[in-house]
């Protein structure tokens, strides 16, 4: 009987486990305001190394400029990010100043749990067009973006040289020529180098998908139907057949690397989808310069790509926070000053803000100014800015990679494959 | 268990007056205190970190819980979303594979070692501790981490298939067809802790048995089959038990593995991983509270079963 009642208990461990949130704490949110201009504001982000020493230096020069705040600083590392912020949110304990992902921006603003920014004077009267919509949400502006990103497909010209295969025209690639000079490069190079690494993500869904005339997400809810993505299926096929890519197996564990791990770095494939925002960190790691290539269109035209700038990460608030103003002024500062933008320089994308970028040009690496000029350049190809995901959309990219790998294993057909991506991907919005 | 039964024998001389019964009962009483004194921190721990939790579950699997707003009540509706969730009864038949393979396996190599530990060879301590090393690092973030570079598609096996000549291009954690059984492996090979156990329940069977079966003419098989498994089989019986609930529990090989996606294809999505999903990746923390609840139900219905088939089999020698 004892080990029963034992194991009962055990059993209730991962129950336990589940509802930890609810006793588990994350440090309490700011409070000890007052009228004097005092505040206590605890400010979370995830990051890497570089983004943490940029984000520390930049609290302390604030913290010296107003000397009645202090920033209680919450690093983290994505994964954990999430489930963290969850937690703290459901205790009544979420930071004051959260960065935040346009895959969760829905899931928490549409649940009143952000801050409407506007309302307490937040400034994004200097942004470029098109940078600052992604951060609404029911019409008030719950993130203010932090940085442009736009996604691309980085080459490496050594791969191509070796192959002895010119980089195409990514002004009038067709995804059918992308394919053919991928397997090009498979047939030519050998060694196990492929022409594409990543190229299936959820990103170029939404692109293959706008320029079909449909989307990943309407403002109410999933943009297309099985139809619409019955031929992305099919196209992955092709690319499988005609080696443009790897083989299901390598498709699969490429998804699961860290970055200076995946195919492009280490010199195993030519070209690689790559947000506007990695190319630095690409670079740095695989000690070659890529070339940033416009992503393939369905018309072969640049100008019909349907482009887009995403906010590579937002500023958001609790709107639980006891100090709306203050918060307000610190996120101004961080998107509107100079003093802060020469701290953090592009480490979180382009700055939107022109001025800001303006000034900080001068002092951006190669990799950053090429990427500034990318985001420039490609500015008479942008379509409507992507609503953000809705609530339970934020995951759309695991469900499509899931039948994706279906498909590419052989286990479903294209058709099949895109019937149940639908029907999942609706039952999963709220 | 004999030194159980020695107690026993100790404790039942009775008391004759009226007096010292009493006496004993205060004494009993002060023993108590003294008792529960001891258990103060672990029953603290148990009503705050388990059982408080495990009643706010039960509430909060009748409700819809986005841990962003206050909980919902929604009655039985989580429930029954559950008949319909198809992903969720992959994950059990994923998690039910994984539990009739792995448990018989490990459990029959563990006493395949512990039976070969047994013979009381040189430098026994140092074997025993190589054979219990993967136990206490199967479970660990690190070894999983490993086992995805050992078994990837340029991984060591690989590498090693391909010396002999094969063509070796499996991804052995990255093709649906061979992922589950890779984790599968990395289970059975943590076989350390039930084997101690048997090595210690060997240790009990007294030798005069072996003696007088082989004076008998038997041979070491009938040895085996007609002593040795009997006398073990309590031992057997808590092994199983043990280890059919930690592997339905089973979460970290799986997460690390397939790097928290339960893929290729929901090929590794293990019925925990799946909760955890859709607890903290889709807020949806009613519904994983009620998952967790059919977790509990089944699990608790196994062992029922368990305890009530180990009347056939399990030989207590009182």
């Amino acid at each position: 009987m004892a080990l029963n009642r034992r194991q009962f208990l055990t059993g209730g461990l991962a129950v336990a486990a589940t509802s930890m949130g609810l006793t588990a704490c994350g440090g309490g949110s700011g409070g000890g305001g007052s009228s004097d201009g005092s505040a206590d504001l605890q400010l979370a982000w995830w990051g890497n190394e570089v983004r943490n020493k940029n984000t520390a230096a930049a609290i302390d020069a604030y913290m010296k400029a107003n000397p009645k705040v202090k920033i209680s600083p919450q690093p983290g590392e994505f994964s954990s990010y999430w489930d963290k912020l969850a937690t703290q949110t459901a205790g009544n304990k979420a930071p004051d100043v959260i960065q935040m992902d346009m895959a969760y921006i829905a899931e928490y603003g549409k649940r009143k749990a952000l801050l409407d920014l506007e309302k307490y004077g937040a400034d994004v009267s200097k942004f470029v067009e098109g940078s600052v919509d992604s951060g609404r949400i029911d019409g008030k502006l719950v993130g203010v973006n932090a940085g442009i990103n736009t996604p691309t497909i980085l080459a490496n010209p050594k791969v191509f040289e070796k192959a002895g295969v010119e980089v195409p025209d990514d002004t009038t690639w067709t995804w059918d020529q992308a394919r053919e000079v991928a397997a090009e490069v498979t047939a030519k190079a050998g060694g196990g180098v492929v022409g594409f690494g990543q190229l299936f993500v959820d990103s170029m869904l939404s692109a293959f998908l706008r320029q079909n005339g449909k989307a990943l997400f309407t403002e109410t809810g999933l943009g297309f139907e099985a139809p619409d993505v019955q031929p992305w299926f099919e196209m992955i096929v092709a690319f499988q057949k005609a080696k443009a890519i790897a083989s299901p197996s390598q498709i699969t564990e490429e998804a699961n690397k860290p970055l200076d791990q995946t195919a492009l770095v280490i010199g195993k494939s030519a070209m690689q989808m790559q947000w506007s925002n990695q190319i630095e960190a690409v670079n740095k790691s695989s000690g070659g310069e890529m070339l940033v290539l416009r992503y393939p269109s369905v018309a072969g035209k640049a100008t019909d790509r349907k482009a887009w700038y995403k906010a590579s990460m937002l500023w958001s608030a609790s709107s639980r926070t006891k100090e709306p103003e203050e918060v307000v002024k610190l996120i101004n500062w961080w998107v509107n000053s100079p003093e802060c933008a020469n701290i953090n320089l592009a480490e979180r994308g382009v700055p939107p803000n022109t001025e800001i970028l303006a000034a900080i040009r001068p002092k951006l690496s190669p990799a950053q100014e090429k990427v500034a000029k990318f985001i420039e350049d490609i500015k008479p190809e942008l379509a409507e800015t992507p609503p953000a995901p809705p609530p339970g959309g934020g995951k759309i990219g695991d469900i499509m990679n899931r039948y994706q790998s279906d498909v590419l294993f052989g286990r479903s057909s294209p058709a099949d494959a895109a019937k149940k991506f639908v029907d999942e991907a609706k039952s999963n919005l709220k | 268990m004999s030194v159980i039964s020695e107690l026993s024998h100790i404790k039942t001389d009775h008391p004759r007056s009226a007096e010292e019964r009493r006496a004993r009962r205060k004494a009993a009483g002060r023993d108590n205190k003294a008792g529960y004194l001891f258990l103060l921190p672990w029953l603290i721990g148990l009503f705050v970190i388990t059982i408080g939790p495990l009643i706010a579950s039960l509430y909060l699997s009748f409700t819809e819980y986005s841990l962003i707003e206050a909980p919902v009540w929604n009655g039985l509706d989580n429930y029954i979303r559950m008949l319909d969730d198809a992903r969720l009864h992959n994950s059990l038949k994923v998690t039910f594979i994984y539990v009739v393979v792995s448990v018989p396996l490990q459990l029959g190599l563990a006493l395949a070692i512990a039976i070969l530990l047994d013979r009381g060879m040189r430098g026994l301590a140092f074997y025993r501790s190589v054979f219990y090393l993967p136990s206490m690092l199967g479970a660990s973030v690190a070894i999983a981490l490993l086992w995805r570079q050992i078994f990837g598609t340029d991984g060591l096996v690989n590498q090693i298939l391909r010396v002999f000549g094969l063509d070796a291009t499996t991804g052995w954690i990255s093709d649906p067809r061979y992922a589950l059984s890779t984790i599968i492996l990395l289970h059975v090979w943590t076989f350390g802790s039930p084997m101690v156990i048997f090595l210690a329940g060997l240790r009990q069977i007294p030798s005069m048995y072996h003696e007088a079966a082989s004076m008998d003419g038997a041979g070491r098989w009938h040895r085996f089959r007609h002593i040795t498994l009997p006398l073990l089989s309590p031992i057997i019986f808590f092994n199983l038990v043990l280890q059919m609930i930690n592997a339905f529990q089973s979460f970290t090989q799986a997460f690390v593995v397939s790097n928290g996606t339960g893929g290729p294809s929901d090929s590794t999505m293990f019925y925990s991983l799946y909760l955890y999903q859709r607890g903290f990746g889709e807020f949806e923390m009613g519904y994983a509270a009620a998952m967790a609840w059919l977790l509990v139900v089944i699990v608790g219905a196994l062992t029922a079963i368990n305890f009530y088939a180990s009347k056939y089999w399990v030989f207590y020698d009182d």
